[in-house]
Parts: structure tokens; C-alpha cells; sequence
């Protein structure tokens, strides 16, 4: 059964105000619980504007988002509560940081929620060891940290909320390698211990490869693809045409099938690119 | 070639209310009239401190740093010294004064008190020169970000200057605007002759440079050719840097035995390469 | 929303409006605002509204967009017609209750009043849709300039680049508290609803992220604009120079012998 729903979404905006924006147009598609899916397309595809339907901070000119089943918007008192249970990471989320202190910051969501004292710490201490915030961080500032750790802090804050569903508008974007491997991994983590259900925008089809079960791909604010992500790379002709790449690790398998080495093209990571060609490399050499 | 900056064993440190922070020492570096450096370094490695000392925005505690042969603590040539050495910053945003592309670029030629028909001749080649010009009178805030980076970099193209100073200019943007700004930043460089010194953590941005240094914690620990440095993957990775599929997979063969270079970054050199390396197996 | 707010906002085009000196609409704008309030009735102001009308059409600059201003402004103009319907007393009584009633005199102030807000807030809204916030600041700058005489030389050039700057980051920060508002909405904070102390204190998680990131964008715009050579406005030229031509004579002109008309017009009627 689906977790997440999303029937017919269609969003306009208004063509006067004077701020671009990214149109979204009959999206459908449904999610099961447990899932990461990863959103890809060029900026001003839809994409941001799609996730923000998904906890209900923007309305559907038509169509609806379902949770469990039921319209988010059944009961528009209840929106909140829905936030709750859809969690949504903005892109560079360290900039609504404003608590003087980590633990508070992190504090902010549970809060809101109306969770008691001691289930916020509890639930604190639980989400600090898991992505790896050392306690003695928590009574920092956070503007004391550095970017990739204010980065972590926001990122917690969110995922202190237990949302069931975990949505990110580009995480890693701006952040070094290690920045990065991080917030992968933390995102990998919560959704291992928590089952939670988890929705990615990225630019980075390699991070995608690496942790995305289904991919959607976006462009123009329609939905162009919804597949697994062996079978969206797999049409790396199409993404092409619409102006997106296969990681680039296939981009080199791809070549050597056009150079007349005889390699699958569903190859995604650098893991399985290695294996493959070591054991090529050395089925042909007899010497080895 | 002459050096058009050089920085010589200059020492910078940062003064908090009480703890100072040294964030370079005895650190020398110059750059060639009319080349193309990238400078590759992690976060917090000091490259973002250098450029701002290389026009001087920041001054430099010890040592010094000659532009031209000016010293950048030479307070008499200040403005000279920046106009020389134009300084383009990550986030495009926060380097847009006005409201009106083109009047925005003018702003560097207006401080420097041009006559009008000169700045405007200099605001139309700039922007024609980041392939801008047909945005000149839109408004930055309705731009993609490689755009108003594009407009950012019109902006010190516009002052003449002779070596343009980039701090990560594509890091806050999506792979479409970095692309771009890589491409236009090439262009200065070949067709104005302009100096470039690119400093940014993506590796696959230095390519085409003519030569790359790696810096961590303050010190340059590498200074070569592309080729060279790429070959060095091992201190790549130590020191924290972006290192591209194609390099990571030629290296991983490379360790796991195959014989191959890592040396090149493209998707068609990179499989070029693993394919002569397992036809010379075979054969 | 906060989108939703289109006022300092230019757009682009080529009518006679756009073309006009800055400091020629700057100049006029303020002759109209000043007669909308000379005007003592509804002939006077008629005259007013038709030449600011007038103006709105020559402008090239679609109705909608001055509508969607309006409609921002609109519980202002409601609740001025509102404290006017029960304010003048004199007058026929067309309903009564309690110790209020509204009158013919009344009414008519009322719908007064509210046509002399409309015309105020079409009239500036025309300013900013013809004319970039720059020209604007250029057109303050130059207006202002008598001022260097008697020693604010200084203060009228940072004055302008204080606009400037202020200009050119208004659309940024609005969407940036868009998103910091959104940002906090997705951690459950509540903006709607609550007593009123509720809701200022929901408004802390989002004043302090936008003031820390604007001390940060002024503190790197300040670097920026260092780069770029600037030093206090000491030697600076400016690219585009304030020229009058012969349309900035015939629009003064023509609001000079509107305003002449609305003198007279108080005074016979």
C-alpha cells in the first residue's frame, strides 16, 4: 500500500507576479513507505514547487496530495499536523537556524508539536546520536559551527519531528565532499531506522545513483519518467534530450560499448564499473 | 611571461577580540602574466583568505604582495591595485548592486570616475563579453544564478583589469550555471587575455587550466600541471577535494591492478583509456 | 502572500510615461499628489483623476497590474470609508443606530476620501512601474543636489546609494522571508493562528534568520562593492546622464494647466 499519493497535481501561478517561478503540471504518482526516491530535472522544472505540495505549505490549483489514503487537505485545521508527519528540508536549511543554542534549535519541531520535555530530549539525544551531533555541540550556538555542521543541526531539526516522510530540496548543495558524504549518510541512517519514506531533489545523479530506489524526473513541470533508478538511467538517451545526464561512471561504460567493448549499460556506480572491468581486464589477460 | 601578482612570504592572521588565528605563513606564490591557475582546496584551507589578500581587501600581516610590482599595502594605490585585480565571490546575490543589469556593471567604472560614453562603451563590451548583452536591461533578481554570475564577472570586466580573482564562483550554482561560468571564465582568458586565478574545490574545473595548485591548511602542498596533479589522486583525496567518477574509476582500476594513468578527467579520454588498457591485455 | 506585492516594481516598456525624464515624473508626481489634496470637490478632483487616468493609458503599463496594487491597499481604503462614514455629521440622515449615523455628507466624504487614496496609490504605482528604481534614486540624487551647497554633499550621495542598494535587495529579501517563513511552517511553527502575543513571538524564528542573513549579504556586498572600486562616492560618475527633452516640457505643460484648472475650479465652485 502507498504512503504518499499524488493524483493529477496541477499547480499555476499567477503570470503577473513578478517572480519567476516553476509550474507544475498533472503530476501523478505514488510512493510505498520505506521508499527513497530521488527527483531530478533542470532548475525550473517543477521540482521545488511539486515537494511543496506534499506538506501542504502550498495548495494544488488541482488535484491532491493523499496520505495514508486521505486527502492532506480533508481537514485544513489539521495542516499542521500533516508537517508533522511529511517533514520538508529546504535547500542550505542552515540559514533558519535562530536558537541560541543546538539543542534548542533542534527542540524548535518537537516543540511545535506539542511533545512533552522529556519525550524532546529523549527524542533529541536519539536523533544526535544517530546523524552524529556530539552532545557537548548542544549547548553551542549554532552559529558558532561550521557550515557543514550547521548544515547537520537544521537537517536534525527536521528529522526530530520523526516525519514518516522525509523530503530534501537539494541537501548536499554548497557543501564539500566530506559535507556531503555526511548528509548522505545521515538521510540513509533516519530512513533505515525509522522506515521513513524518502523524497530527494538533486542535481547529483552519482549521490543518486548511490541511494535512490525509483527516480522521478521532472521537466517543464511534468512528470516525464517514474521508474526504478536502473531503469530511468537506462534511457539515457531521452535524459539527454532533455538536458539531464546518467552518472558519469556510465557515461564511460556507454562509450566503451561505442568504442566495441562488450559492457552492460546498466551499470551506475563506480563499485560495479570496477568489479566489471577488472574481471574483463583480466579474463583477457591469461597471464593474470 | 612576467609575474603579474607575487605574493612573497607573506603571513595573515586573523584578530578576533582575543585569540589570534593564523590562517597563512610564510607563504609565497606568483602568478604569470596571462595565465590560467586554479587553486584547489577544501573549506577552511585558506584559499578564500588569499584572494582576498591577492587585491588587497584584506592586508597582509607580514610579507607582502606586489600587483604589478605595487604593493597591495600601498595605500596611495588602493583603488588601482583593485581595479588591476578584480575579485568575483561565490554568491552572486551579494555582489549585485543595482537593480538594472547594465547599471550594474557600470557601478565599477562610475567609482572610477570615467566620462559617461566611456563607461557606457565599457559596460556594452563587458557584457558581450560574459554573452550578456542581451540582458542589460533586465533586473538580476529574475536571472538564473549562472546568469547573475555571468553579470557578476561583467561587472569586473568592465574596469579593464588585468587579472580577474574568482572564490568558488560555482558553488552555489546548479550544473548548467557552473557549466557557463567555466566556459566564459576559459574565454576571458584566451580571447582578452585576461590573468585568471580560479580557486574552487571541484576538480574537473581545473582541466584546462595551465597550472594547479592544492592548498590545505594554509600551504600549498601541490603546484603542477593538471595532468600531473591528477595523476596524484591519493593527495587529492587526503586533502579533501571533489574527485570526478571518471578519475575515481581510472584510479580504483589503476589500485586494483589494471595499467592505466589517472590523468585525465573527460568521460572520453577516461574510456579511451580503460579501452587501450584492456586491448593491451589481450593482446 | 508576500508575492503578491508588485509596487516598486518596474515594467519594462517604451511609452511616452517611460521615456520621460525621472525628475520630470518625480517632480509632477508630487505637483498631483499635492492637488489631489488642493482639490476641495468632486469637480476638482475629476480633473485630478482624468489627467492621472490619462497618464495610467499613455504608460502602456497593464490596468491589471495597477489593480493588483490596489488590492493590497484595500482594507486601508475600507477602513478609512469606514472612520469617514461616521465621522462628518452634517447632512440628510440616511441610517442611525446607536450613537452613530451616516449621512449624505458623509457618504460623500467617505467615497471621497477613498477616491483620493485610489488616485494616490495609482499615481505613485506609475511613478515606480515607468521608471527604474535606479532613475528613481538618480532623479532623488539630482533633485537633492541644491542640498551640496550648504554642505550635505556626502549625505545626498549616500542617501542615493542607500536607496539603491535598498532597491535592488527588496525582491531578494521578500523571497527570502518567503522561505524562511515556509522553512518554519515545515517544522510546525504556527503563523495563523494564536492571541497576538502568540503570534509575535512566532514571528522570532523567522526575524532572526533574515536579520542574521542580511547582516551577512551587507557585510558581503560591503566587500563587493570594495572591489569594485568604490570609496564613498569620492570621483564617481555616473554612466547615464538626466537630460530634459521636448516631451518633459509638454508633460509639465499639461499638468501645469491641469493644476491651474483645479485653482480655478476651487475657487468658482
Amino acid at each position: 500500500m502507498s504512503i504518499l499519493e499524488v493524483k493529477n497535481l496541477t499547480h499555476t501561478y499567477d503570470g503577473n507576479t513578478p517572480f519567476m517561478n516553476d509550474a507544475v503540471k498533472d503530476v501523478s504518482f505514488s510512493v510505498k513507505k520505506g521508499e527513497i526516491i530521488g527527483i531530478i530535472g533542470h532548475t525550473g522544472s517543477g521540482k521545488s514547487t511539486l515537494v511543496q505540495h506534499l506538506n501542504g505549505l502550498l495548495k494544488a490549483t488541482s488535484g491532491e496530495v493523499l496520505l495514508d489514503g486521505k486527502n492532506i487537505w480533508d481537514d485544513p485545521k489539521k495542516i499542521r499536523l500533516v508537517r508533522s508527519r511529511v517533514g520538508l528540508v529546504f535547500q542550505y536549511p542552515e540559514y533558519q537556524l535562530f536558537e541560541d543554542t543546538v539543542y534548542k534549535d533542534i527542540a524548535f519541531g518537537p516543540k511545535n508539536m506539542g511533545l512533552s520535555d522529556d519525550e524532546i530530549a529523549h527524542r533529541i539525544s536519539e536523533i544526535c546520536e544517530l546523524v552524529g551531533i556530539k552532545a557537548e555541540y548542544l549547548e553551542k550556538s549554532p552559529f558558532d559551527l561550521s557550515g557543514g555542521e550547521k548544515r547537520r543541526v537544521a537537517i536534525a531539526g527536521v528529522m526530530a519531528m520523526q516525519p514518516e516522510i522525509i523530503v530534501f530540496d537539494e541537501p548536499v548543495a554548497g557543501l564539500d565532499p566530506r559535507g556531503r558524504a555526511d548528509v548522505i549518510k545521515m538521510i540513509y541512517d533516519y530512513s533505515n531506522k525509522y522506515g521513513a519514506t524518502v523524497l530527494i531533489i538533486s542535481h547529483n545523479m552519482e549521490d543518486m545513483a548511490l541511494i535512490a530506489d525509483k527516480l522521478i524526473v521532472m521537466n517543464k513541470g511534468e512528470l516525464a519518467l517514474f521508474d526504478t533508478t536502473e531503469n530511468v538511467f537506462k534511457q539515457h538517451e531521452f535524459l539527454k534530450d532533455i538536458g539531464l545526464n546518467v552518472p558519469m561512471v556510465t557515461q564511460v561504460m556507454l562509450a566503451l560499448k561505442e568504442k566495441g567493448l562488450s559492457v552492460p549499460d546498466d551499470i551506475f556506480t563506480v563499485d560495479r564499473a570496477v568489479d566489471y572491468l577488472l574481471t574483463l581486464s583480466k579474463g583477457g589477460n591469461h597471464n593474470a | 611571461m612576467d609575474n603579474i601578482i607575487e605574493v612573497k612570504n607573506i603571513t595573515f592572521e586573523y584578530e578576533d577580540s582575543d585569540q589570534k588565528d593564523t590562517v597563512l605563513k610564510d607563504f609565497s606564490l606568483n602568478i604569470k602574466r596571462g595565465s590560467f591557475t586554479v587553486i584547489l582546496g577544501h573549506n577552511g584551507s585558506g584559499k578564500s583568505t588569499l584572494a582576498k589578500l591577492l587585491n588587497g581587501l584584506y592586508k597582509v600581516t607580514d610579507g607582502e604582495i606586489l600587483v604589478d610590482g605595487i604593493s597591495t599595502s600601498d595605500e596611495e594605490h588602493e583603488i588601482e591595485i583593485k581595479r588591476r585585480v578584480g575579485l568575483v565571490f561565490q554568491n552572486p546575490d551579494n555582489q549585485l548592486v543595482a537593480s538594472i543589469v547594465e547599471e550594474d556593471v557600470a557601478f565599477g567604472p562610475e567609482n572610477l570616475g570615467h566620462a559617461p560614453d566611456v563607461i557606457r562603451a565599457e559596460v556594452d563590451e563587458a557584457l558581450k563579453s560574459v554573452g550578456m548583452y542581451e540582458f542589460r536591461k533586465s533586473t538580476p533578481h529574475r536571472l538564473s544564478g549562472g546568469q547573475k554570475q555571468r553579470i557578476a564577472i561583467a561587472g569586473i570586466i568592465a574596469m579593464k583589469p588585468d587579472c580577474i580573482v574568482l572564490d568558488e564562483p560555482t558553488a552555489m550554482l546548479d550544473p548548467k550555471g557552473r557549466a557557463e561560468i567555466i566556459s566564459t571564465i576559459k574565454k576571458l582568458n584566451r580571447e582578452n587575455g585576461i590573468t585568471i586565478v580560479l580557486i574552487t574545490h571541484f576538480m574537473e574545473e581545473a582541466v584546462d587550466a595551465d597550472r594547479v595548485i592544492v592548498m590545505d591548511s594554509g600551504k600549498i602542498v601541490a603546484d603542477s600541471t593538471p595532468k600531473d596533479i591528477f595523476s596524484n589522486i591519493k593527495l587529492l583525496k587526503e586533502v579533501g577535494l571533489d574527485v570526478p567518477q571518471t578519475t575515481e574509476l581510472l584510479y580504483r582500476l589503476k589500485s586494483g591492478g589494471m595499467n592505466i594513468t589517472t590523468d585525465v578527467i573527460s568521460i572520453e579520454e577516461s574510456a579511451q583509456k580503460i579501452y587501450d588498457a584492456i586491448h593491451l591485455e589481450e593482446i | 502572500m508576500l508575492k503578491d506585492i508588485t509596487f516598486g516594481q518596474y515594467y519594462e516598456n517604451d511609452s511616452f510615461v517611460h521615456k520621460l525624464d525621472p525628475r520630470t515624473k518625480m517632480l509632477l508626481l508630487i505637483a498631483v499628489i499635492v492637488f489631489i489634496f488642493v482639490s476641495q470637490n468632486a469637480v476638482a478632483l475629476s480633473l485630478v483623476a482624468l489627467l492621472i487616468l490619462f497618464s495610467v493609458l499613455l504608460s502602456k503599463v497593464p490596468l491589471k497590474m495597477y489593480f493588483k496594487n490596489l488590492k493590497a491597499v484595500f482594507p486601508i481604503i475600507i477602513f478609512t470609508m469606514i472612520i469617514n462614514l461616521f465621522y462628518n455629521a452634517s447632512g440628510d440622515v440616511l441610517v442611525s443606530f446607536w450613537k452613530l449615523s451616516i449621512t449624505t455628507g458623509s457618504l460623500y466624504r467617505a467615497f471621497y476620501m477613498a477616491a483620493r487614496i485610489l488616485l494616490l496609490i495609482i499615481a505613485s504605482a506609475e511613478l515606480t512601474y515607468t521608471t527604474t528604481p535606479n532613475d528613481l534614486t538618480d532623479a532623488i540624487e539630482k533633485l537633492l543636489s541644491p542640498l551640496k551647497f550648504i554642505g550635505l554633499k556626502n549625505a545626498v550621495h549616500t542617501l542615493a546609494m542607500m536607496m539603491t542598494i535598498a532597491l535592488r535587495f527588496i525582491p531578494t529579501l521578500i523571497e527570502e522571508t518567503q522561505k524562511i517563513m515556509n522553512a518554519q511552517k515545515a517544522r510546525g511553527a504556527d503563523l495563523e493562528s494564536g492571541k497576538l502575543i502568540d503570534r509575535i513571538k512566532a514571528l522570532i524564528p523567522i526575524l532572526i534568520p533574515l536579520l542574521i542573513s542580511s547582516v551577512r549579504r551587507a557585510y558581503e556586498l560591503a566587500e563587493a562593492m570594495e572591489c569594485r572600486c568604490y570609496n564613498g562616492g569620492e570621483g564617481r560618475q555616473r554612466m547615464k546622464q538626466l537630460k530634459y527633452h521636448s516631451n518633459d516640457f509638454i508633460a509639465f505643460a499639461v499638468v501645469v494647466v491641469v493644476c491651474a484648472t483645479v485653482v480655478a475650479v476651487n475657487m468658482i465652485l
